[in-house]
């Protein structure tokens, strides 16, 4: 099977999945059908991504659209792992989702027609080398992902929906008008849409001018930030987050995030040779202390389990921010290590939601308390989610942190790093507290029901998240020397 | 594309952040749309790109705001929805907003300062529509003006044309307004009003 075969069976499967489940009549077909496909979907993603990382440093296949390279691996492999596991305790959400939006006999197929259209937008993003395409690629993901996060047909969720969805669309309309500007700019180096490719706007940098491409590469920063969750336009991220049922809570954050900051990363690299480092890198900078500074008082008040997680976004997307600034070799290890770190932890503590909220459903509104007092194996799910959240070692984010802070002393950037090294340790005094309580402090007292069949599942989960994240830790000693580290910084497009 | 022209877009869209019927603001913005693809098509070559690009406009500016009439059909109201701010407020941050938007982008070099500058407004002005009214159909429409903006530009600088048009317009007519519209139309059925004031549970 050939690199362009595997791209287009990439992204055809879950685009036809969307379609056959769509037509299920049969809440159990449909559950069975989105689960084959999904493996299958997972399978071709996790092939394509091995070769990607197993390429010799700074080879990528490319096509007319598309480009397969260490990066798009990394972050491909990731997409793929999520995307399976929230299809894989789907059917335990919706069990007992009640009808939602649509008529119950419809809710199951509607779900996961939305998920395996949302799940193919994510996919194609990391492959895609253009920024116009990906531009219409993460709009793409707004439609699909907008009807999943008011799935449940609340009051509360409708709400959660309508921000996403009106914050997110006028973030890309800014975008969109830096795009444009973008490519009047780069005019001269003709090729039509093509000039909008990455490797043709590192190459026209020299011709790009110089105040027009920063006000262009403003535009299109500010806009994906309005997608990313960077502060202060992250407002609908928490309440996307939270409302959201938790398997797309979880590719929302775990996927979604990461895939649209790879887009802005990926941009950052191209405009970088016309604009100089300084511009970007204050601007990188300034996300991501910004971000870190409104995530932190929040981790410090007692939220609901989601509530908390979706804060733990922000704050996560901003340390990602201050990395992708840094730029040095050891702070992109940190932040490749850091990717996949956060997506594994935050995507269990999504799926620790589910029994979570069926055996106490007022945890949506107010914080846990004492889970493991009735709920072990969930409660294992939370702490080894909230554990590896809050950097605590082993935890592969506690070396992806360092190294993101030695990095930026490498850059020379030794006041951010010392606030942002405070704003982390605050952070993880928060959710430390937050851990303590909602596992070890008193029970609630409120009624529970029994313990769920999907605690069962999500403690599946959480033994091959643990073992994932060990690894990682591993890992991460051979990240920095590594090709996929050379061709995030410059090595190749 | 002529300072007239521009003035004119911009006008409708204060228009849209000032009147208070959701019918009278489709119209509105309906006016806005077809003036940007009627001046896309003048400005064009024959058998260029420009015209395709044009005539899809064109399309655009009757599509969607069909849809947004059949959605404010969907979802009647008693009688407007008591705006949050008077007109007067919203004229002063509306002209406050896209003044001070317009003086601090610097000149882009574009070849069309008039369009530059009515681009940002319009963009502004649509942020500025979402942000302060409050009807989700008068949302919606915040979101169509600010995009107005973006090929504003992409009209007046033809390299920027085709591929904006086509990006933008698929996109919108195809899937985000169409799932906006069912989203009004739900929000309508949940709480018996466009209001999205009433929506205001999720806080911290």
């Amino acid at each position: 099977m050939t690199d362009r075969t595997l791209v287009l069976a990439v992204l055809a499967v879950p685009i036809f999945s969307a379609a056959l489940v769509g037509l299920m009549t049969s809440a159990r077909a449909a559950d069975r059908l989105n689960l084959v496909t999904s493996v299958l979907t997972a399978a071709l993603a996790s092939t394509l991504a091995a070769i990607a990382l197993l390429a010799a440093p700074g080879e990528a296949a490319t096509g007319s659209w598309y480009l397969v390279d260490a990066s798009c691996g990394v972050f491909l492999a990731l997409v793929a792992v999520i995307g399976l596991a929230s299809a894989l305790v789907s059917p335990a959400y919706l069990r007992h989702a009640g009808r939602g939006w649509l008529s119950a006999r419809r809710s199951h197929a509607s779900y996961y027609a939305a998920f395996n259209l949302f799940w193919a937008a994510l996919l194609a993003l990391p492959l895609v080398a253009n920024l116009a395409l990906a531009w219409v690629l993460i709009e793409a993901t707004t439609a699909a992902s907008a009807l999943l996060v008011a799935f449940s047909g609340k009051r509360s969720a409708l709400e959660a929906g309508w921000k996403y969805l009106v914050l997110t669309t006028l973030g890309l309309a800014i975008a969109l008008l830096g795009i444009v500007i973008l490519f009047v700019a780069a005019g001269g180096t003709g090729g039509g849409l093509a000039r909008l490719d990455w490797s043709a706007l590192a190459a026209a940098a020299d011709t790009l001018p110089a105040q027009t491409t920063l006000v262009a590469f403003v535009l299109i920063m500010v806009g994906l930030a309005s997608k990313i969750g960077w502060a202060p336009v992250h407002n609908w991220l928490p309440d996307a987050h939270s409302e959201a049922p938790p398997p797309i809570s979880a590719m929302l954050s775990a996927a979604l995030l990461p895939t649209v900051l790879l887009i802005a990363w990926r941009t950052k690299l191209a405009l970088e040779p016309a604009l100089g480092g300084a511009a970007v890198k204050e601007l990188f900078v300034g996300f991501g202390l910004l971000s870190l500074a409104i995530a932190i008082p929040f981790l410090w008040r007692p939220l609901p389990w989601k509530r908390l997680l979706a804060y733990s976004s922000l704050e996560h997307m901003g340390i990602l921010a201050l990395g992708i600034g840094f730029g040095t070799p050891l702070a992109i290890a940190g932040v490749v290590l850091h990717v996949a770190g956060h997506g594994i932890a935050k995507a269990l503590g999504f799926y620790a939601a589910i029994p979570l909220l069926r055996q106490d459903p007022a945890a949506a509104e107010s914080p846990p308390r004492g889970v493991a007092r009735s709920n072990g194996s969930t409660a294992a799910a939370m702490g080894i989610s909230l554990m590896s959240l809050a950097g605590l070692p082993p935890s592969p984010l506690f070396v992806s942190e360092l190294m993101i802070l030695l990095g930026g002393m490498q850059a020379g950037l030794l006041a951010v790093s010392a606030l942002a090294a405070v704003l982390l340790a605050l952070g993880f005094i928060g959710l430390a507290h937050a851990l303590i309580e909602g596992l070890l402090g008193e029970s609630a007292g409120r009624g529970r029901h029994p313990t769920p069949r999907s605690a069962r599942a999500v403690s599946l989960l959480a033994g091959a998240a643990a073992a994932a994240l060990l690894a990682l830790t591993v890992a991460a000693y051979a990240l920095p020397d590594s090709g996929i580290v050379a061709a995030l910084t410059g090595g190749s497009p | 594309m002529s300072t007239a022209t521009i003035v004119v877009l911009v006008g409708l869209g204060f228009g849209v952040m000032l009147v208070r019927r959701r019918s009278f603001a489709i119209w509105l913005l309906t006016a806005q749309s077809l003036l940007l693809g009627v001046a896309a098509l003048t400005l064009a070559e024959p058998g260029s790109g420009m015209v395709v690009a044009g005539v899809i406009l064109i399309v655009r500016a009757v599509a969607l705001p069909g849809l947004l009439v059949l959605t404010r059909r969907r979802t009647p109201e008693p009688g407007p929805v008591t705006p949050a701010t008077t007109v007067v407020v919203r004229l002063l941050v509306a002209a406050a907003v896209s003044l001070a938007a317009v003086a601090s982008v610097p000149s882009l070099g574009l070849g069309d300062a008039a369009a530059e500058h009515g681009s940002i407004a319009l963009l502004c002005l649509g942020i500025a529509i979402v942000i302060m009214r409050r009807p989700a159909l008068l949302q919606l429409l915040g979101i169509l003006v600010a995009e107005n903006g973006v090929y504003l530009l992409a009209a007046s600088i033809q390299a920027g044309l085709p591929f904006a048009i086509e990006l933008g317009v698929v996109f919108d007519l195809a899937l985000v307004i169409t799932v906006a519209a069912a989203f009004a139309a739900k929000i309508h059925a949940e709480v018996g009003s466009g209001d999205t004031d009433l929506l205001k549970a999720l806080r911290d």
